[in-house]
């Protein structure tokens, strides 16, 4: 598992799974791969994202309502990728509810198999019943989604429960808007590399350009693209993009 | 009354926002400080006598608390089974019950030193009530609606939009209540010091049960009420349920009296089929949605369904998780009563009885209608009126006057 050398930022790049379809998905987290995104960021798309911007529910409603993705599908996809790329860190993201559906053991031990480590979900809160029944059975990690506003308590709490990757809202948006770092993320970044220095924080939620990925390199160690890349994706310069942010 | 074994009514509220299994507060990290700050603000007001004396002077200033109790003698006569009663919320002002919760909530975040209020609305009665308190309370306020619902239930926008509220039309996913939902707690996502007024007894801690307890004053007011009018407390209290706040708020005083049978009719609309209706504990499925676990609407692969109903109060893919609770305790029992039936119960009701119930409501009215058939004369019969029926003006008129309608907008159009 390649892991993101300290000191220097690492991309992590996400994709909706069946968007715009399964075998394009498959193929679009290869280019993200070969362009050098570091991490996987890959979401079993949900019918109603509660926590994504236009682009990525835009996304999400084409790979369930006219792809019919199937959550068997999106492990099918896993499998593929993962096949592809034994050493890729991959982490997945969805609901809550897809996951319960499927029954959170069962998933839990569905992506040990395809050696995932971590989970991001974020309606879930990381320390609830229903968390510690998808983490129990697993060798796997859920990754705390965490705004300015949270609690020095609340900071406290997760970091006494050993996560190891913190995901940082850059500020009180939903995904895809346009990017700002909000003042108090630096605070939050100092708790968290006092207690966990081991623990990487990345930033996510608005980047878009190379000069937005440079100001997050600055701040935390892996900087998180979501509705930009999509939009890259749909407008035919995909490549062309990731080298713009991968040489940032 | 013999006491229950079972004291449902002190459990809802000792809770910490589960009941039994369901419930809780699965919502994104950012959203917790907040949802924990009016919880802990709710459990301080909820014992403050200084702040429960400004809530039931509220309701009874500005919303004309308490409500009537009106017994239903030709209804009862022409069925010729049990005595019908209906307790009119529809008497509020803004014209449904859901402007006690609104009145509740607005104090609390008035005790909060908040300054802009966010809403969803389905059917537009929360949505108009909100923008009432908000007026009244000199906040600001805005409100998330379903673009179907926007379209379905056009006066109520009018309302809202004169009461100074800003009124955003949705037009993700179905365009309606869930839709609505999620658009409402994106804002808070991005407004985190603003105050989200959600309008049932569902979503993440504390609402379900805050709205239960503010609601609960119905079920009080009606159990003096069917005491003084019928002598003795219902033998079946019936409601509607979309999400569930006029259910509990007229269940939850008789809780734990254990003759007092309670029963929920959710919308049945045009069929079983996946989409054709909203019943969510009849035919949905355990999930974790919209910061709450409890029964959903759902593919078998844990997507959310689409949902119908002709109601848009009801058209909702959720339920509170008090009732979900409730019903697999066998508590609260549930029924269906379809669209064309509630259709037909507005009629009756109007005919007979000279009361025109909203669409919503008319669901309880069609299932205590042949509920009550089946039973002797000596049973007491209630029915939750939880709003009235002059917001359904374009959708019931379409229904049994349509030639009038389309000549009246014909002549609007000149």
């Amino acid at each position: 598992m390649t892991h993101t050398k300290k000191g220097a930022g690492a991309l992590m790049g996400h994709l909706v799974l069946g968007y715009p379809t399964l075998q394009e998905s498959i193929r679009t987290a290869e280019k993200y791969v070969e362009g050098g995104v570091e991490i996987l960021e890959l979401q079993i798309p949900f019918s109603h994202p509660t926590a994504d911007g236009p682009v990525i529910t835009a996304a999400c409603r084409e790979a369930v309502e006219q792809q019919r993705v199937s959550m068997q599908d999106c492990l099918e996809a896993l499998q593929t990728i993962r096949q592809r790329f034994p050493d890729q860190e991959i982490m997945v993201m969805s609901y809550v509810n897809r996951v319960y559906a499927f029954g959170p053991r069962r998933f839990a031990e569905a992506m040990e198999r395809l050696n995932i480590r971590h989970l991001i979900i974020p309606d879930l809160p990381v320390d609830d019943a229903q968390a510690l029944a998808i983490t129990r059975h697993a060798n796997i990690k859920l990754v705390p989604v965490l705004a300015a506003n949270a609690t020095d308590a609340r900071l406290e709490k997760l970091l006494a429960a050993g996560f190891d990757f913190y995901y940082l809202m850059s500020d009180f948006k939903i995904t895809g808007s346009t990017f700002s770092l909000h003042p108090r993320l630096q605070k939050v970044i100092g708790q968290i590399k006092q207690t966990a220095p081991e623990a990487r924080v990345g930033i996510g939620f608005g980047i878009s350009t190379p000069e937005q990925v440079q100001m997050v390199y600055a701040a935390a160690d892996v900087a998180i693209i979501g509705s930009a890349l999509i939009r890259a994706q749909e407008a035919g310069g995909l490549e062309t993009y990731l080298s713009s942010v991968g040489s940032a | 009354m013999t006491p229950t074994q079972t004291a449902y009514k002190d459990l809802i509220f000792q809770s910490e926002g589960y009941f039994g299994a369901y419930g809780g507060c699965f919502v994104p990290e950012v959203l917790l400080p907040g949802l924990q700050e009016i919880a802990a603000a709710f459990d301080e007001a909820k014992t403050d006598p200084s702040f429960l004396d400004q809530f039931h002077d509220t309701l009874h200033t500005f919303s004309g608390r308490p409500t009537a109790f009106t017994p239903l003698p030709r209804l009862t006569e022409e069925i010729g089974g049990a005595r019908l009663f209906l307790k009119n919320e529809g008497l509020n002002h803004t014209g449904a019950h859901k402007i006690t919760h609104c009145i509740g909530q607005i104090l609390l975040a008035q005790r909060l030193g908040k300054r802009r209020i966010i809403a969803e609305t389905g059917a537009g009665q929360h949505g108009y009530a909100t923008a009432a308190v908000c007026a009244r309370f000199g906040l600001d306020c805005t409100v998330y609606m379903g673009k179907k619902d926007y379209e379905r239930q056009r006066p109520n926008v009018y309302w809202m939009e004169l009461l100074g509220a800003k009124v955003v039309a949705v037009e993700d996913g179905t365009q309606t209540l869930n839709d609505a939902v999620i658009a409402a707690f994106k804002d808070w996502v991005e407004h985190p010091e603003s105050y989200y007024l959600l309008g049932s007894a569902v979503g993440p801690h504390p609402y379900p049960a805050m709205n239960t307890f503010f609601q609960k004053v119905v079920g009080e007011e009606i159990r003096s009420q069917c005491l003084e009018a019928a002598g003795r407390l219902p033998d079946y209290c019936v409601a509607c349920v979309g999400g569930g706040s006029n259910a509990m708020g007229m269940f939850y005083d008789f809780l734990d009296d254990e003759d007092v049978r309670l029963i929920g009719v959710e919308a049945g609309g045009r069929g079983t089929r996946p989409g054709e209706h909203a019943a969510k504990v009849l035919h949905g499925q355990l999930g974790i949605f919209e910061g709450y676990h409890s029964y959903f609407l759902q593919d078998g692969d844990g997507n959310i369904a689409s949902t119908h109903s002709v109601s848009a109060g009801l058209d909702y893919c959720g339920v509170s998780p008090i009732l979900a609770y409730l019903a697999d305790e066998g508590r609260v029992q549930f029924e269906t009563a379809s669209d064309e039936a509630a259709l037909a119960a507005v009629q009756r009701l109007a005919r007979v009885e000279g009361l025109i119930p909203a669409l919503e409501s008319a669901h309880a009215f069609a299932h205590a209608f042949e509920l009550a058939a089946t039973l002797p004369k000596d049973q007491v019969v209630v029915i939750n009126a939880s709003g009235r029926g002059e917001k359904d003006l374009f959708i019931t008129m379409r229904h049994f006057q349509e030639e009038s309608l389309v000549a009246y907008a014909q002549h609007l159009l000149k």
